[in-house]
């Protein structure tokens, strides 16, 4: 028989049983499965069948008996049944927009989980199903289905806690590194994912731009031992920096900014999480923040504009009239370059 | 397609039909996601399955008529299984691209969903859909937007326009949310510019619905422009330091020179997008032509120097 019809034909077995099934009947209900090997492949084969049941979700459970019932394998129907999820319209609509948009976005870990979800959550809201135009472009473009795949495997192995081997290209450097990660989790800041884990080259924890794995292989022996426990204070967020300011290249120092004229009612928003005030004797807005990376808080500034004023450090002061002074140098009155391409 | 896969598909499929009797085989495909070929496959499959001692009675009775599928016995299937905690943790996580425009309703929903775990499940779940971090801080406009699309009508808002000044009032027709690389897009029909036009989400202020109903267009689909074109007249010449991520980002439209720099064309048709974009290189990036162009960024240099 084929495993996926005697999968199905045990669940309608189970959700019908009024007692508890033994192993013996089992086998006589399956013989050609279940009996015509030697008892150890039948029994094997069916904890195999048990094992795929019970990762669908499916509650089948070993009783001993008493003097009221048998002993057997046993399902608890309640258990089983998708009750109402109950949703409220704006609930419904937020999940589906969400779900749907990361779905199509082609970049989502858990896809197929996340898809599966979607069919239930609908099952019940007949044809009011909302449609809300919400789309997402997530991830580097240069690597779509790639990156779709390696999200989708790191997806199982965070799930399984596996460690996952990879051959791993940055940019900073010419070759690759060969690297054996556990992964504790996926994040996505402006619209990149980023791995975060245990690197055991480096002995720490350390991210992984995804789309800048190259090839990628989830440990596959024993599936579904876990092969590390996850520190329990972890928090991806502690990681992956949000902003180009917040990459931890560098010790933390506080910068102080002064918006004015459009930018100013912007502040807020422009950096999220900074303190800000009002300037003295109407100067605009000031943002105090943390930064880790000076460089990248200076191009931010420089892209915003001269209403972006850098008040401290000194350092910072120095450094991004340096950088506007080596852009208008570059932009001089020179003629186009015309090297010769490789 | 894993035995895993097909199985939660099938188990779907049965109580979905038994609950939409008579659904044509297209909406059940669509539903499923799946092309008509194996749905009809599946269909088959399921004319097979039933329980010991397998008498008539006992099988699935699933059968297809004028195009339309019925079931008469579901042999119990007769409601999807619960939701898995991957299922569960897949869904959070991707509701949590909406915070904080949905805080509050997302609590609710995230709240039921664990409801529906199968018993004992919860910390499982909870652990699990933590180990995907979205947060795209989608802007709070983002909640009233989508309920305006969803609903249909029109909305008013201050736009501040980059190098206009005070924010503009506009009345639009939203249409479509885009987030692209963090950034949120509404794609919408302008009726104070009588145009259809793509707005930054963050750059709105005072938004509100109006009670004013239209009737979208169809096929209406924001597109964010990429700037890196074969044919575009600004070249961009990145130093060897950057180049391996303006490679990464431009692929094949980076053109990669004798000293390990790399020379992009892009379009130059929104000078002051284009300005801002080498501006934030700092001094890694430097415009080769045209002389316009290159007079633009000097011009923003010295800005910034206070000169």
């Amino acid at each position: 028989m084929d495993r996926t019809e005697r999968l199905l034909d045990l669940v309608a077995l189970f959700l019908d049983a009024r007692e508890p099934i033994s192993w013996a009947e089992l086998r006589d209900h399956f013989p050609q499965d279940y009996r015509g090997t030697s008892d150890d492949a039948a029994e094997r084969k069916f904890e195999r069948d048990k094992a795929e049941l019970l990762e669908l979700g499916f509650p089948l459970t070993y009783i001993q008996g008493d003097d009221e019932r048998k002993d057997g394998y046993i399902v608890d129907r309640d258990a089983y049944y998708l009750p109402e999820v109950d949703l409220t319209k704006e609930e419904l609509a937020v999940l589906y927009a969400a779900g749907s948009a990361a779905l199509t976005s082609g970049a989502f870990p858990g896809r197929d989980d996340l898809s599966h979800a979607l069919r239930k959550i609908g099952f019940f809201a007949g044809d009011a199903l909302p449609t809300p135009r919400v789309r997402m472009e997530l991830g580097v473009e240069q690597d779509g289905p790639r990156l779709a795949a390696y999200l989708e495997q790191l997806w199982s192995a965070c799930a399984a806690r596996k460690w996952v081997q990879m051959t791993y290209g940055s940019p900073k450097r010419l070759d690759l590194s060969e690297r054996r990660v556990e992964p504790y989790g996926l994040a996505l800041r402006r619209g990149i994912w980023t791995l975060v884990g245990y690197c055991h080259l480096r002995q720490g924890i350390r991210t992984f731009h995804v789309h800048r794995i190259r090839t990628l292989k989830v440990n596959s022996s024993r599936p579904r031992t876990p092969d590390f426990e996850v520190p329990a204070n972890f928090s991806a967020d502690d990681y992956v920096a949000s902003y180009p300011w917040q990459h931890r290249f560098h010790e933390r120092v506080e910068a102080r900014l002064r918006l004015t004229g459009e930018l100013a009612p912007r502040a807020a928003s422009l950096f999220p999480g900074a303190h800000v005030t009002p300037a003295p004797e109407g100067q605009g807005m000031l943002v105090t923040l943390p930064v880790t990376f000076l460089d990248g808080l200076l191009r931010f500034c420089l892209q915003l504009g001269p209403d972006c004023h850098v008040e401290a450090p000194d350092k910072a002061r120095e450094d991004v009239a340096a950088m506007a002074r080596r852009i208008l140098e570059k932009h001089g009155e020179k003629p186009a370059s015309s090297e010769v391409p490789t | 397609m894993s035995v895993h896969e097909r199985l939660r598909r099938l188990l779907f499929l049965v109580p979905y039909v038994s609950s939409r009797q008579g659904i044509t085989v297209e909406e059940l495909a669509r539903a499923l996601n799946v092309s008509r070929e194996h749905l009809l496959e599946d269909l088959d499959l399921l004319t097979c399955v039933g329980r010991p001692p397998f008498n008539p009675d006992d099988y699935i009775d699933i059968y297809v008529e004028n195009d339309r599928v019925y079931v008469d016995l579901d042999q119990r299937l007769s409601a999807p299984p619960r939701l898995t905690v991957g299922e569960a943790s897949a869904l959070a996580a991707a509701a949590e691209l909406l915070r904080p425009a949905a805080g509050d309703t997302l609590r609710g929903a995230v709240e039921k969903l664990e409801r529906v775990l199968p018993p004992g499940a919860g910390a499982r779940f909870r652990e699990m859909y933590r180990k995907i971090d979205a947060a795209l801080e989608a802007p709070e406009a983002l909640g009233p937007l989508t309920q305006a699309i969803h609903g249909r009508c029109e909305v008013t808002f201050d736009y501040a326009a980059p190098g206009r000044g005070a924010p503009e009032p506009r009345r639009v027709r939203p249409l479509e949310l885009l987030s692209h690389r963090g950034q949120w897009y509404l794609q919408a029909f302008c009726l104070t510019r009588e145009d259809e036009r793509l707005f930054r989400v963050d750059r709105m202020g005072a938004l509100s619905l109006t009670t004013t109903l239209f009737q979208p267009r169809e096929g209406a689909r924001a597109e964010v422009p990429n700037p890196a074109r074969r044919d575009a007249d600004v070249r961009v010449l990145f130093t060897p330091l950057v180049a391996p991520y303006v490679r990464e980002r431009f692929g094949e439209d980076a053109r990669l020179l004798a000293d390990g720099s790399v020379e992009v064309r892009v379009a130059g048709d929104n000078e002051r997008w284009l300005t801002q974009w080498v501006l934030s290189f700092g001094g890694e990036a430097e415009v080769l032509e045209p002389a316009s162009a290159r007079a633009a960024v000097a011009r923003a240099a010295k800005a910034a120097l206070g000169v």
